[in-house]
Order: structure tokens, then C-alpha cells, then sequence
């Protein structure tokens, strides 16, 4: 008798393994404000199809964590990274979704990120935008009515605010992402400067024909980061993402740079916030001033698994079927790259969305080209900069130098 | 009967350790399948052309000096004070010793959150000065911040090294001191610390080889900013490593900063070994 439970034990074991093992699709995200959006939809997937989605959510060691499930065979069935240079780092470990059906279901322009000589590397999973965030309560107490777009007019803007007793800048400046999401936006009218656009403009930096020291929007750059810090508050350097929404949203400053993944975190803190985009200055016209709007967040399945068809699956059905389609603009709340994807009701989404619908400039993350790495290495320059540990002239040295060796550790 | 721990150190310790040296002749993003030999190349990078590396180097330095002089010198006054016979030596005992027992990240994070919000408000309360200086967002100010954390966190740990040591102090030679007429400080100096020097050397060992490795504390506190203020040599191999992406410039690094913990561990030991004596 004890035997024949030892075995049947074993048999429905073992049988619990093997269903298990094809029934579940092994997924690793970041963007934790998001785990409870993933979960619901993953409860809607086993719903429909019997397939479990192990989703493992992480942000702030997540490229760290990846690398070491890449590098021991661990490796996730689905991940997410950036698009742009990360097409080329992880190069040895994606599945190409150029022929993949639900592919064409995706705006073209959604795609742009992920297509790398004509291969599509990756699936954009959100459209994104940020710009300046501004509290429109805090405006109309003010008497703002002429929304911002040159340093000056955001000068004079931050001035009245000040006057009023209200901290205009929640600066983010403690955040390494903050600051060149902030700075990249002044630079973004330049690729209208180099022939072959941003691509020729990022050629240029990558073969050291150009340097940062000699573009001469940079000094725009710098005044805009200045001006931040001049009415940023008593301690500008200690303000960060968490800092910027309660902030915004409790109405104790008026502007923060953000994008809008803000707004939950905004709206958690104030229910009742009402915000808005303003249109960031750039090097150039008050006509060219705009908002930064991309796919940037990029899901990507890996080549190497027995589970690539139940992943494409998983997709297929991320883009076709009816949950699929409501989920970005119903769940999550911002813009989804399907085709004919209703509009999300977000204050941020609905923003962007009609700005775009009035021609105001946008402009891709065009700093997503540079070379892995300087995203971060530049943003702790620019943070040094703010801090006061070097001048202009270091920073441009430093940012030139630090370019350089990831360029040349890159080839 | 050594074997199974000879092969698990081999296994966990010393292999990886040579792989990060074989590492360190590389030129590997830590992702490619290809991974290039270059030889000394990396080294001679950071001998040259990296700023970054220096500063980190002399900032690590300075933070050693000051966390080491600092926690064993505040450590062993707490032993002294927390050996005398006052009323619930046990409960302060227990207090400093509880940041010695909580994550160095959280602590990070819940100092993080002192010094902004915290100070925040004891500034709107008490309108004192120090409470309204930016101690994470100064680039020379935010040095002591990450060196009082980090001393506030470890003395738990010292002070029972020190503690310890106190108790093998044999008391008939400090009441024969007693008898003599010497005043405590001269006790302390001339009895006591001789007879505890084997505890000094163990705590300032330990203190010495965390200081020049850390990271925890700065990972979550400044995460190396403002700018590379408070950047240690082990977070610039973190960063070197998986912000860069450069493994094998991370790992030249790592070798380096082992040599170096090598090089003041042993001259540390062997010079404060000299001076002890025998009760």
C-alpha cells in the first residue's frame, strides 16, 4: 500500500512537472509601478488560454540581474530593454520578429526603435513621453495663463512662482536618469543640423568627428539645467522621483521634468491633480520647443528557449485579441503602439496625444542611440555639474571623455 | 576530514577570484559569446587615462582614514563606558549593536530619508543651521554623511570586540594600579589599552578591509553622487562593470583594489602584531 502512494505520488509529480513545464512562460519586466497591471494580465491570459505567465518584476538592479540570468543559462523566455543601442547588446540572445504576423498590427512608427537593417529586434511595448510637468492648479492660482516655452519665458514663469511663496522646480537632480532625460530634450531640435538626422548626428559622436565640446547648443543645455537649480528649492541636489510627484501633486511647486509614468505616482499622492505638459525649451526657435515621444520600453523574446512559439503566442495575443488591445490605454493608462489603439484617458496620455494632434514638434529619444552606458555615465557627469564639483568646460571634458571609452570599449 | 571545505572554497572562492583575474586581461561587454584577450591593456588604462578611477581611489582613501580612526576610536569609548558597572549596560549594549544586524542598503535608504525629509522638518522645528545644509546634495558636505552613516552603523560591532577584549583584562593588576594611585586616564593608557592591543589589531583590521571595499551603505544612500562625490573604488567597478558594460575593465579594477586591501591588511597586521605584549 505504502508503495503503491509512494508511486502514484511520483506519477502526479511528475505529471504536475512536465504540464507545468509546457503551460508556463518565464517573464522578466521592470517598471514595478506597472506589477499590478502585469498580474491582471496574467490572470486574463490563464483565463483564456491555461498558460501560466511567471512574471518576475525588479527596476533598480534589473540590467545587473539580466546579465547574470543571460550569462548562467538562466535565461527568461520574454525580457525587456531599451531599444536603440540595446538592439545591439543583446544581439546574441533575441529572436528576430521580422516575420512575425501581429507585427504588422504595430504602428510603423513604434517601430523604428527596434529595426535594425531592416530586422525587427524587438516588440515596443509602450509609447512614452516626457516633457515638463507642470500643476495647472498651481498656474491658474499663480495667473499663469501663457504657458511656457523659451528659458526666458520659463524664467520669467519661475519667477512669479517664487514670488507667490511657491518652490517653481521639483529638480529630480539625486535621480542619474533625470538629468540627461532633462538635458537631451534642449539638444533634441539638432538632428534638423547634421545630415542623416539623429543617425548622422550620433555617427558623428560615435567616430569622434564630433565632440560635445564643440556642439554649441550645449551651453543652451546648461542654462536650462541652471535655471532648474536656481528655483529648485533650498536643496536642489536632493530631489528625486519620489520628491518630484508628491510634490506636483500636493501643489508645493509648480514644474518638474517627468515623463508620464509620473502620473499614477502623481495621482496616488493627489487623487484630484490636475497636470499638464508644457513644451520644453530647446537650442533654437520657441517654434521647435516640444515634447520627447517614443517607444522606448522594448519586449524581447529570446531566441535561444524551447518556449519561442509560446511566447510569439503570448504576443500575438498581447496585440490582437480584445483584453490585449484595452490593456495599455485601460489598465496601464498610457499609449499603446497598435494600430487603432483607443486613446488612454490619462491626464499625461491625453496630453501628448493632443499635442501631437496639433503639430506641436515631438522628437524620438534620440539618446537611446548613444552606447549603452552613457546614459548613465553622462547623467552622473551632468548631476556633477549641477553639484557644482566642475564647470563647463570640465563637464564637456569629462562627457567627451567618458563617450570616448564606451565608444571604444563598444567596437 | 578538510577536504569537503577545500573544495568548497576552491569552488566558491578561489576559482571565481582567478576567473575575475583571467577576466581582467579581456576585453568582454559580460554579454557577447566572444570574448577578446588583450592583455595588460586594461591595467595600463587605468594607470593612464582614467580620472574616474583616481578620484575614486583617493576618495575610498580618505573615507578609510576617517572611518577607521573614527568607529574605533568611538567604539572603544562606548566599550570602556559599557564595561563599568552603570545601571542597563545590557540594553545599551543591545542598542548599538542593533545597526550592526539591519541590511546596509535599508540603513542607506532610511538615512536617505533622515536626512532629507528628517532634516526637513528638525529644521522647520528648531530653525538650527545644520539642518538646513544640503548633507546629500553638497558635493564636500555629503563626504561626513556617508561617513557618519557608515560609522553609526558598524561601531555595534567593534564595541563588543572591545568589550570582549576589556574583560580579559586581569583586574588584580588594575586594582594594584588602584593601590599605586593612578588616576584612570593614565589606567586606561598605560594598563588597559596595552593589554587590549590583540583586540585593536583584529578591529582595526576588520575596519580597515570594509572601508576600502565599501558600497552597500553609498549604493543606497548617494549611489556614488552628487556627481562622483562619494563614488568608493568598489562602486566604480559596479558601474565600470554593468553601467559601462566593460567586465574585463571592471575586473582589472577588482584585482587592483584586492592588491590593495592586500597590501594595507598586511602591513597593518604586521605592524600593530609588533606591539602587543603578554599580561
Amino acid at each position: 500500500m505504502k508503495r503503491f502512494l509512494l508511486t502514484a505520488g511520483l506519477i502526479v509529480l511528475c505529471g504536475a512537472l512536465l504540464t507545468g513545464q509546457a503551460k508556463t512562460l518565464k517573464l522578466f519586466f521592470y517598471s514595478p509601478e506597472l506589477t499590478d497591471q502585469y498580474n491582471d494580465m496574467a490572470r486574463a491570459y490563464q483565463a483564456e488560454t491555461g498558460i501560466t505567465l511567471d512574471i518576475t518584476v525588479n527596476q533598480a538592479d534589473y540590467v545587473t540581474l539580466l546579465r547574470a540570468k543571460l550569462n548562467s543559462g538562466d535565461i527568461p523566455d520574454v525580457f525587456m530593454s531599451s531599444a536603440y543601442a540595446d538592439n545591439s547588446t543583446y544581439k546574441d540572445y533575441v529572436y528576430d520578429l521580422t516575420n512575425a504576423d501581429f507585427m504588422k498590427s504595430l504602428e510603423p512608427s513604434a517601430l523604428s526603435g527596434v529595426t535594425v537593417n531592416g530586422r525587427v529586434t524587438g516588440y515596443p511595448f509602450l509609447v512614452q513621453s516626457h516633457s515638463f510637468i507642470y500643476n495647472k492648479k498651481v498656474f491658474a492660482d499663480a495667473g499663469i495663463t501663457a504657458l511656457p516655452r523659451t528659458i526666458a519665458e520659463y524664467g520669467a514663469v519661475a519667477g512669479k512662482l517664487q514670488a507667490k511663496g511657491i518652490q517653481p522646480f521639483a529638480t529630480g537632480y539625486k535621480e542619474w536618469w533625470v538629468l540627461p532625460q532633462t538635458a537631451w530634450q534642449v539638444l533634441a531640435p539638432i538632428r534638423d543640423s547634421y545630415a542623416g538626422g539623429y543617425a548622422g548626428f550620433v555617427d558623428k559622436l560615435n567616430s569622434g568627428a564630433l565632440k560635445f565640446k564643440d556642439i554649441k547648443e550645449m551651453s543652451t543645455v546648461f542654462d536650462v539645467l541652471d535655471l532648474i537649480k536656481k528655483y529648485g528649492g533650498p536643496k536642489p541636489m536632493e530631489s528625486d522621483f519620489n520628491d518630484q510627484c508628491s510634490l506636483l501633486a500636493t501643489g508645493k511647486v509648480g514644474i518638474g521634468h517627468q515623463g508620464n509614468w509620473a502620473e499614477g505616482s502623481i495621482l496616488k499622492t493627489n487623487p484630484d491633480a490636475s497636470i499638464g505638459f508644457l513644451l520644453g525649451p530647446v537650442a533654437g526657435s520657441a517654434s521647435k520647443a516640444g515634447i520627447m515621444y517614443d517607444s522606448n520600453q522594448t519586449i524581447r523574446v529570446a531566441k535561444d528557449g524551447s518556449n519561442v512559439p509560446a511566447a510569439l503566442a503570448w504576443l500575438r495575443w498581447l496585440t490582437t485579441s480584445a483584453y490585449g488591445k484595452s490593456w495599455i490605454p485601460d489598465k496601464i493608462q498610457q499609449l499603446s503602439p497598435i494600430k487603432g489603439a483607443k486613446a488612454s484617458s490619462a491626464q499625461l496620455a491625453q496630453a501628448t496625444v493632443n499635442l501631437l494632434a496639433a503639430k506641436t514638434p515631438s522628437y524620438p529619444w534620440f539618446y537611446q542611440m548613444f552606447p549603452t552606458g552613457t546614459e548613465q555615465g553622462l547623467g552622473i557627469i551632468l548631476q556633477g555639474y549641477c553639484a557644482g564639483q566642475t564647470n563647463r568646460q570640465q563637464t564637456l571634458d569629462a562627457m567627451d571623455a567618458s563617450y570616448t571609452k564606451i565608444v571604444n570599449a563598444s567596437k | 576530514m578538510t577536504a569537503p571545505a577545500l573544495v568548497a572554497i576552491l569552488l566558491f572562492v578561489e576559482i571565481p577570484f582567478l576567473m575575475s583575474v583571467l577576466y581582467s586581461f579581456t576585453k568582454w561587454n559580460g554579454l557577447d559569446k566572444a570574448v577578446k584577450f588583450i592583455g595588460i591593456a586594461n591595467y595600463a588604462e587605468l594607470m593612464t587615462t582614467d580620472p574616474g578611477f583616481g578620484s575614486a581611489m583617493i576618495f575610498t582613501l580618505l573615507f578609510t582614514v576617517l572611518a577607521v580612526a573614527a568607529t574605533n576610536v568611538i567604539a572603544l569609548l562606548l566599550a570602556v563606558i559599557l564595561d563599568a558597572n552603570i545601571r542597563g549596560k545590557n540594553v545599551l549594549r543591545a542598542a548599538f549593536y542593533i545597526p550592526n544586524i539591519i541590511s546596509l542598503i535599508i540603513i542607506g535608504y532610511v538615512w536617505r530619508f533622515i536626512f532629507s525629509r528628517g532634516f526637513d522638518s528638525f529644521g522647520a522645528l528648531t530653525h538650527l543651521g545644520v539642518f538646513q545644509l544640503s548633507w546629500l546634495g553638497d558635493f564636500h558636505l555629503v563626504f561626513f554623511s556617508v561617513v557618519l552613516v557608515t560609522v553609526w552603523q558598524s561601531i555595534g560591532f567593534y564595541m563588543v570586540i572591545y568589550i570582549a577584549g576589556l574583560q580579559t583584562v586581569p583586574r588584580e593588576q588594575i586594582e594594584a594600579a588602584v593601590i599605586d594611585g593612578t588616576g584612570p586616564v593614565n589606567r586606561f593608557f598605560r594598563i588597559t589599552l596595552p593589554l587590549i592591543l590583540p583586540s585593536v589589531t583584529v578591529a582595526v583590521f576588520y575596519s580597515l578591509s570594509n572601508a576600502l571595499k565599501t558600497f552597500d551603505v553609498i549604493f543606497s544612500l548617494t549611489f556614488g553622487g552628487p556627481g562622483t562625490a562619494t563614488t568608493s573604488i568598489a562602486l566604480d567597478i559596479y558601474k565600470t562593470a554593468f553601467s559601462d558594460s566593460r567586465f574585463g575593465y571592471g575586473s582589472a579594477k577588482s584585482v587592483v583594489l584586492f592588491l590593495l586591501i592586500l597590501a594595507v591588511t598586511v602591513f597593518q597586521l604586521t605592524a600593530f602584531k609588533r606591539r602587543e605584549v603578554q599580561a
